[in-house]
């Protein structure tokens, strides 16, 4: 690197990484970014994405060691000199951070929040502190919602507040981890908007993703990280277009969009028949008259915007949320428990304290299912027998959501309800997930209520689909047939 | 974020700062208990025999810690004081705690008006502050161990049912319990695998806590001479007894100080700041 293009950078790391006494958990990187340029990071989970913002940033737990040094314009620190950075926080540099429920004050209404960042950060005076966080409120289509708590709002919109906060710092650096996580098509642009806006203004981004499509929209540069290692880096759309490393490939292929578009056998008996459902809360309309009949073996997909309340919709169905309006009748013969729900995240859905192990096999005794049909079905879903002595908390999303699948099918389930079942995974563990959840279904001939906001897991999965719009109304449409 | 959090590395020195602290007082608990069950048999003095040749005879080897003015065993008194101390209180809280998490699980499973009565009740006794309490059966049956247990075991039960409560809500509401309604398993699955495990760490916590509260709560009323009476050898009792002479035998003042000390603070070395994860 020439001493010239670190002159002329607004963000430069050189050498960065990270270890914890003797494991490397991030290998030696390096990148520069100029004003106007972006960088998104692509890697599985655990790859230590987030790691590098948190060096980058100067905010590692103690425990962890750095090793390199960051250029933040033109001022040069060693990267384990945390404290160099730290006055640099929400002026210059901003991050972005991947929950943003955990981010945002709960005990603060949004726009107050708003308006503080652009008083204490900024120095802005309160009246225009104020209008600024009004104007920004409304740039994110939060307008409405500056007087609401964070725990008001839906996870997409608490997620646009706390982009919009982070940057009412005026940074002109953002690190961005995940910020499209849990979004749909439209949010996801929206942000991918915001995240171009600072670029417009002269700043730089790094976005650390597992969504292939803001790689694609943001271009600039890219850097696949995988077990802490950089496998590829270069220009974005060269390394999307021709990926060189068997990784790389992997991940291009797994995107939502490329995946084969799967049959779903004819639809069986009535299952279930809902009409005139309604649900509000407080002021807002959930959903109103919404008729629904669902059919065994049948693969119905409902979607729509963040908050819309798709969710809450299936849980409706399951009985498991009382309606305003309307009611849900299951046809005779059925049990309680042949419908069953997988959840977005599976770590809380198994008893914390328990082995996996026992959690099955507490599910498989209730069942009167045999143990040994069990781990048969936990062989075809690729589980790894040693993975049943450990609790919840001490195994991966995607192998958890195989293992909570696995529970539900030892209930023989007539219907699944899956609310985002694989939409915190990676591409790569996504695609997996949905395969193995699909294959369990053909094999089992269970009925399928998908819960998604992505357009593109929809089109690939669905052959009925639901889309719940903004102000309760509901939209139902039918697959074009499909051969295969 | 979670990855960071999640490396195990970063939660050993917390864990291992916990364990010494909860190995600490665990000792200190152990030697006191070891010393009420096995002190008297070891000793093997009467604590209440008098020689009044002996009165406030200094530590020797007779009397380890002397004797009281009275002539007995300060020794033998301080082995029968722990053993008192420790079994009420013991059985006090364990007693309170029964009844706080069945009531306390129950407000939170049921809800509603169920929850509010569970709720205004603690509210109730949580009005009357413990001691006095304690104070009221005292003075119905005077110098009754009986009296003072049923005292605490009323006074202590509140904090058992706020404890549970709390922490069964969260748990009750959770994708975890509802999974596994969905799934079928009925109350007795739940209280088993989900709510005990939840509130087990906790309230080991709270007994600890509780027992603490119970062993100061009977040595008070022992020293304002309300609780258990003499000849009863008990703490509380003990120190005032031995106050008007702590000018020429400082040791026996000091005796029953020490050991109500060792006792509470092993209970709390033992409760801990957090709960284990």
């Amino acid at each position: 690197m020439s001493a010239a293009s670190v002159g002329s950078a607004l963000l430069a790391v050189e050498g960065l990484s990270v270890r914890i006494g003797s494991r490397q958990l991030l290998r030696e990187l390096s990148f520069t970014l100029r004003p106007g340029e972006a960088l998104t990071l692509l890697g599985e989970s655990g790859a230590g994405k987030s790691l590098l913002a948190e060096a980058v940033m100067g905010s590692l737990p103690d425990a962890l060691q750095a090793g390199g040094s960051v250029v933040m314009e033109g001022r040069r620190s060693r990267a384990d000199d945390l404290r160099a950075r730290r006055p640099l926080w929400g002026r210059t540099v901003a991050l972005l951070p991947q929950e943003p429920a955990i981010a945002l004050d709960p005990l603060m209404r949004v726009a107050p929040q708003w308006a503080e960042t652009g008083r204490l950060v900024r120095g802005m005076p309160a009246l225009a502190a104020d209008a600024a966080a009004q104007a920004g409120l409304a740039g994110s289509g939060l307008a409405g919602s500056g007087d609401k708590f964070p725990w008001q709002l839906s996870g997409g919109m608490a997620q646009r507040a706390a982009a919009g906060i982070a940057m009412a710092g005026g940074a002109r650096i953002l690190l961005a981890d995940e910020p499209t996580k849990g979004l749909d098509a439209r949010w996801r642009d929206h942000t991918i908007d915001l995240l171009r806006s600072v670029q417009r203004a002269g700043g730089c981004v790094v976005v650390i993703t597992h969504d292939l499509r803001v790689a694609q929209a943001l271009g600039g540069q890219l850097m696949v990280l995988r077990q802490g290692e950089v496998v590829e880096q270069g220009d974005a759309a060269t390394i999307l277009a021709r990926p060189a490393h068997g990784f790389t490939r992997q991940l291009v292929a797994a995107d939502p969009a490329r995946w084969p578009r799967r049959a779903a056998p004819g639809p069986g008996p009535l299952l279930l028949g809902a009409e005139g459902l309604g649900k509000r809360f407080g002021d807002n309309i959930l959903f109103e008259g919404i008729d629904l009949q669902l059919h065994a073996g049948e693969r119905l997909v409902v979607q729509g915007s963040s908050g819309s309340g798709k969710s809450s919709l299936g849980n409706a169905l399951l009985g498991l949320l009382p309606l305003d309006h309307g009611m849900v009748k299951r046809s005779a013969g059925l049990s309680a428990t042949d419908f069953q729900k997988l959840y977005q995240d599976p770590a809380a859905s198994f008893p914390p304290r328990v082995s996996l192990g026992t959690a099955l096999r507490d599910a498989a005794r209730l069942h009167g299912t045999a143990w040994s049909s069990v781990e048969h079905r936990l062989g075809r879903l690729g589980v790894a027998g040693d993975l049943l002595a450990r609790r919840p908390a001490q195994v991966s999303g995607g192998e958890l959501q195989r293992i909570a699948l696995a529970r539900v099918l030892t209930a023989r389930p007539a219907m699944l309800f899956a609310d985002e079942p694989t939409s915190r995974l990676d591409p790569v563990t996504q695609q997996q997930g949905m395969e193995v959840l699909l294959d369990a279904l053909d094999e089992t001939g269970a009925a399928l209520l998908l819960v998604t906001h992505d357009e593109d897991i929809a089109r690939a999965v669905g052959a009925r689909f639901l889309r719940l719009g903004e102000n309760g109304s509901a939209r139902s449409g039918q697959a074009a047939s499909v051969n295969g | 974020m979670s990855a960071v959090l999640d490396l195990p590395e970063l939660a050993q020195g917390l864990r291992r700062r916990h364990s010494v602290r909860r190995r600490a007082g665990l000792s200190l608990l152990a030697l006191v208990a070891v010393f009420s069950l096995f002190g008297p048999w070891l000793i093997g003095i009467d604590p209440r025999v008098q020689t009044l040749a002996e009165s406030l005879s200094p530590p020797g080897a007779g009397h380890w810690l002397g004797t009281d003015v009275l002539g007995r065993s300060v020794l033998a008194r301080l082995a029968a004081a722990a053993q008192l101390s420790l079994g009420l209180a013991l059985l006090a809280a364990v007693t309170a705690a029964v009844p706080g998490v069945l009531l306390g699980v129950t407000a939170a499973w049921r809800g509603g008006r169920v929850e509010r009565a569970l709720v205004m009740l603690s509210d109730a006794v949580l009005s009357v502050p413990g001691l006095l309490l304690v104070l009221l059966f005292a003075a119905l049956a005077p110098g009754r161990h009986w009296a003072l247990y049923v005292g605490l075991s009323l006074s202590l039960w509140v904090e058992y049912f706020r404890v549970s409560r709390a922490a069964a809500r969260p748990v009750l509401a959770g994708d975890a319990v509802q999974a596994s309604r969905l799934l079928g398993f009925g109350p007795g699955y739940l209280l088993r695998r989900h709510l005990l495990p939840a509130l087990a760490p906790v309230l080991g916590t709270l007994l600890a806590f509780s027992a603490a509260q119970a062993v100061l709560a009977l040595a008070a009323l022992g020293f304002v001479g309300v609780g258990l009476q003499p000849p009863t050898p008990e703490l509380g009792l003990m120190m005032i007894e031995f106050l008007p002479h702590y000018e020429e035998a400082p040791w026996l003042i000091a005796a029953p100080v020490l050991l109500l000390t060792l006792l509470v603070l092993g209970m709390m070395l033992l409760a801990g700041d957090g709960e284990p994860a």
